[in-house]
């Protein structure tokens, strides 16, 4: 079984005559979805964005700067940590306890929940100085919460909880659809040789996750980047506009500020690091065909 | 030890998820006003927002059953649409052995290099060009782009489980392609299309800003889109609100928790093999 | 040419194989009309009222589409640049749409709409209506001005009498007139409401509206008026408008730290205020219209017993202080297919008594642009039935006004969208800014984005 998997895939063979008919049948619903709704989008951003005086001003706004700086934290921080805590919770959830079970069933609500609703609630559960938390935080330990939303750290790191809160869930299962798939002797083999707990973690586990892990961080990063709705709904970038990532912050400037291009360039401006990122996706998913 | 500590940890994990949820029926059961309150336990158990929804007897939730009759149709069409065509493609990319089919996968993901949002500006630009602004293709289009690269990606690692000898036989009796497609990729991928088409739902669900852009005729909206009008107002029954949330997360919720046991097989996206 | 008859094509198949079938076009003309919800159900009654008794008068149709005030902003944006259109845009607060794209040559000129009724326009009205082109390079109309709205001072009256203090003895003057407000606080908190704060103050917020408006106030009120005037010139280098800025930063930012003002109004949105002014969380508001009002209509002893409306005090220095106005309104996209009909649409609304009508069915919230409505109609000024409507007309119609900057220069729009004036409150309450500091670097940025903005 495990040679089989090494070899190319597909085995380089070619299609003949009616086969290509058939080739072309099945592509051309996604090439033309992808032309007609990705490509010419694309190319149409491109366009509006490609005005180098656009950057310049972007530059010059004291506000665009800040607001990357958020989008990497926001991205970074919530991605390491949702991965993280995602790969470590995914070994929780391999005990197959009956009660164990039952908690991943609602562990994975987050995920099965509209983000706009889940965020709604983050929003009123952080608002004001009577929100449900520092409610709770008066009523059950009598201490006075903080305003949440006026402090810049506190805001933006809310908004990094709730994204984690949203999609840890996700991930874990992916997690633990790859674990499930380690063969149990690999760890018996393990367990001979003395390794449990933290340790078979970083020899054993994380060794054979490492590319699944790779991978997903840099889906999610993709993902994440350009997340509109955690930030519009949770801070909605209060305090004054400081936690506003590139996304609301480009959708700020198409909109409210009635300039399409600019809000355009504003998005693309991160770009150049996510090119990269693709790129190295697209290199990590290619490599796993010839590695076991 | 270590069964207080998993037990610990579970109680945590519990209340971490639960919190929100929480939160949610806290401000939807309690009557308007009261949440600002600071109430931790809903004080009366008001149901009334419910019965609200159920009737739209206000004016903003006038259309409410037509707005959650579209988010249905937008979210069950992306979940069909994306399984369909990320079947076809995987199934043409890997199954039928076409040369330099990876490079086209590599487009695929290459989508995820710009992010949905970044792309709504023009892409808002262009719907109106194809006449297609304000309605719910649009939308649908947009999600069935972004839900389709991960599509494939799935259901090629998920394809590697099935044997290419299969075809061969079949394409020894004399089984066109089509029949291959339907015949013995479609069933045997099920695990994995079932788990994409829940994740396409749960994307096209979760989902706000093309929405937002792109719907805005009341024969078009959507709940998440109608949800904004209560931003806007000066009036503001944050219960309703809340309880037009909840009525209108149960439809992604539901279908999650029918198909939650194809999840975690259909999900399975290579790293380790045996 | 063959590039747009080709991509026309493409766009025209895809729309065919892809569009849902809507309800075939009737034969006679129809325009395609978007419309802002209002902010009470009334609002949109009354327009479909006027839209239908259109219909019946001209056999023409109007398709119309009514959407949120956001979604509005955002499809007439992406419109407008997009070049699909429809053919008339009604909209309440139309300022971050028009001053850019009139400027761009986006936008019909309805000056013959408008002109017509010139003489009975107020002059505010009219200075709201118009707008530079800088391809003509002249002002013009671009804006069929039906309604204006000013913000009056909203407070809870039950909560002045209750603290002991009489509404009579506010001062009459801007600064004194919110001091006023301050030991009503105090006197309430002594009475065991802990939580409660004077003002609703809305110091810096994230959304358009609310904060913008506010400081323009201020700065109306401490001298500085003419920090943009209507030629469309910055006048930040004036030591007078400096001085007037610096004092109503230091002013708003002094009551948030004295602790008048509930702490998260730092972190407002537009509505929030709206929202924590009806859960009785603060006395007094000054707010756009009379929404805060009119949302609890249905409350009978709140409307009529215990919400109080006022106008404007004087400046600091004693002399009339002029409201600031906005207009709402009409306007068409270049490229409208139907203008014709929109223009005569138009120009239906703007006889007296169609627009009477249907502002009177909106509640007047909105006060009509034609100021001898409210003289004629004694609907407008009657205090026997309804308590707030004749203040706000006062303040809104009768008494002196000014129009918004954001008609004199484009700029302006962006200054405030940057909401560069909550920072500079921003700035002094977190970063201990001197209000003198955060008015240089908030001026600094304004002089930046006004020069790009070049006349002529």
């Amino acid at each position: 079984m495990g040679r089989a998997l090494v070899r190319e895939w597909p085995p380089a063979w070619r299609p003949r005559g009616s086969e290509r008919a058939w080739i072309a049948a099945f592509l051309i619903p996604y090439v033309a979805v992808f032309v007609a709704f990705m490509a010419y989008p694309v190319a149409f951003g491109l366009w509006m964005g490609r005005s180098p005086a656009l950057y310049a001003e972007l530059v010059r706004d004291p506000k665009f700067l800040p607001t990357v700086l958020n989008t990497l934290i926001y991205t970074g921080v919530g991605v390491n940590v949702t991965m993280f805590g995602a790969i470590l919770l995914s070994g929780y959830f391999m005990d197959r306890s009956r009660w164990i079970k039952a908690l991943l069933v609602l562990f994975m609500l987050p995920w099965a929940l509209p983000a706009i609703p889940a965020f709604l609630a983050w929003h009123w559960m952080l608002v004001g100085h009577w929100g449900f938390m520092n409610s709770l935080l008066d009523k059950v330990f009598g201490i006075e919460g903080p305003i949440w939303f006026n402090d810049y750290w506190l805001a933006l790191g809310s908004n990094i909880v709730a994204t984690i809160w949203k999609w840890m869930p996700f991930w874990t299962l992916i997690f633990l659809a790859g674990r499930m798939a380690i063969p149990q002797d690999i760890y018996d083999a393990a367990d001979v040789d003395g390794a449990v707990g933290v340790s078979r973690f970083a020899y054993v586990t994380f060794p054979l996750l490492g590319n699944l892990y790779l991978i997903c961080t840099l889906l999610s990063t993709l993902w994440l980047v350009g997340d509109f709705t955690t930030v519009f709904f949770v801070s909605g970038g209060a305090p004054a506009r400081t936690t506003e990532v590139l996304a609301t912050y480009g959708t700020h400037l198409a909109f409210d500020s009635g300039d399409p291009p600019l809000g355009s360039a504003a998005m693309l401006s991160i770009l150049p690091l996510l090119i990269p990122l693709a790129i190295l996706l697209i290199r990590r998913l290619r490599s796993r065909e010839v590695q076991l | 030890m270590k069964r207080i500590g998993k037990i610990a940890l579970g109680l945590v994990l519990a209340i971490w998820t639960l919190m929100p949820v929480y939160n949610m029926f806290l401000i939807a059961l309690d009557d308007d006003a009261a949440e600002y309150s600071g109430h931790i336990w809903p004080s009366d158990w008001y149901w009334e927002s419910f019965r609200v929804i159920w009737r739209q007897d206000y004016w903003y939730l006038e259309h409410f059953w037509h707005q959650f009759g579209n988010s249905c149709f937008m979210g069950f069409m992306t979940m069909g649409l994306t399984v369909a065509i990320g079947s076809m493609a995987s199934f043409a990319l890997d199954r039928m052995r076409m040369r330099h089919g990876w490079a086209l996968g590599n487009a695929a993901m290459l989508t995820y290099a710009l992010p949905s949002s970044f792309l709504a500006i023009p892409f808002v630009h262009i719907m109106h060009r194809y006449g297609l602004s304000d309605s719910l293709w649009s939308v649908i289009a947009a999600q069935t782009m972004f839900a389709a690269p991960y599509a494939i990606l799935i259901f090629q690692h998920y394809g590697r489980l099935i044997p290419l000898e299969l075809d061969d036989a079949a394409r020894v009796d004399g089984a066109s392609p089509g029949q291959m497609y339907w015949h013995i990729y479609v069933p045997l991928m099920a695990p994995a299309l079932v788990a994409v088409g829940t994740y396409a739902l749960l994307l096209a669900w979760n989902e706000y800003l093309y929405q937002f852009l792109l719907l805005s005729s009341t024969d078009s909206m959507t709940v998440a889109v109608a949800l904004d009008q209560f931003f806007d107002s000066d009036e503001a029954p944050w219960n309703y609100m809340m309880s037009t949330a909840i009525v209108y997360s149960l439809p992604p919720i539901a279908t999650y928790y029918a198909l939650r046991r194809y999840m975690v097989a259909g999900l399975t996206m290579g790293g380790v093999k045996g | 040419m063959k590039n747009v008859s080709r991509r026309a094509m493409v766009a025209g198949s895809i729309g065919v194989a892809l569009a849902r079938p809507y309800v075939a076009r009737a034969a006679g003309v129809t325009a395609t009309v978007w419309q802002v919800q209002g902010f009470v159900p009334e609002e949109d009654a009354a327009f479909r009222k006027t839209v239908d008794a259109y219909e019946k008068l001209s056999g023409n149709r109007i398709d119309l589409s009514i959407m949120p005030f956001q979604a509005l902003n955002q499809k007439a944006i992406a419109a407008i640049h997009s070049g699909e259109v429809p053919d008339l845009i009604f909209h309440d607060a139309p300022t971050t749409i028009l001053p850019q794209n009139a400027w761009d040559d986006r936008l019909e000129d309805v000056s013959d709409v408008v002109e017509p009724q010139r003489t009975k326009l107020s002059a505010t009205a009219l200075l709201n209506a118009s707008f530079y082109n800088s391809r003509t390079k002249q002002r013009a109309f671009y804006l069929v001005p039906i309604k204006q709205a000013c913000a009056p001072f909203h407070m809870w009256g039950d909560l002045v009498r209750k603290a002991g203090f009489d509404l009579k003895d506010a001062p009459k003057t801007w600064n004194a007139y919110w001091d006023f407000f301050k030991p009503v606080q105090t006197a309430l908190r002594k009475q065991g409401m802990r939580k409660l704060y004077a003002l609703g103050l809305q110091i810096t917020t994230v959304g358009p509206n609310d904060g913008n408006g506010l400081f323009a106030h201020f700065l109306i009120a401490n001298g500085g008026q003419g920090i943009v005037t209507q030629d469309g010139k910055l006048h930040t280098g004036d030591p007078a408008i400096r001085e007037a800025a610096i004092r109503s930063v230091e002013f708003m930012t002094k009551c948030y730290t004295d602790g008048f003002v509930p702490p998260e109004a730092l972190s407002w949105n537009d509505a929030d205020d709206n929202n924590a002014y009806h859960e009785k969380l603060f006395v007094m508001n000054f707010d756009g219209t009379l929404s805060p009002e009119l949302a609890m209509i249905k409350n009978h002893k709140a409307y009529y017993e215990d919400m109080v409306v006022m106008g404007l005090p004087n400046r600091n220095d004693g002399s009339p202080m002029p409201a600031q106005l906005g207009a709402g309104g009409g306007f068409i996209p270049k490229g409208a297919k139907n203008i014709a009909v929109a223009k005569e649409f138009m120009t239906y609304f703007m006889r007296p008594e169609v627009m009477n009508e249907n502002l009177k069915n909106g509640l007047g919230r909105w006060v009509p642009s034609i100021p001898s409505i409210v003289k004629e109609d004694p609907w407008w000024l009657d205090t026997a039935t309804d308590p707030h409507r004749s203040t706000y007309v006062h303040e809104a119609v009768l008494g002196p006004t000014v129009a918004q900057y954001n008609g004199f220069n484009p700029a302006w729009g962006k200054v405030a969208a940057e909401q560069v004036w909550g920072q500079a409150h921003a700035d002094v309450i977190k970063h201990g800014m001197t209000a003198s500091a955060a008015i240089d670097k908030a001026f600094g940025r304004v002089e930046e984005i006004f020069s790009k903005v070049v006349f002529g």
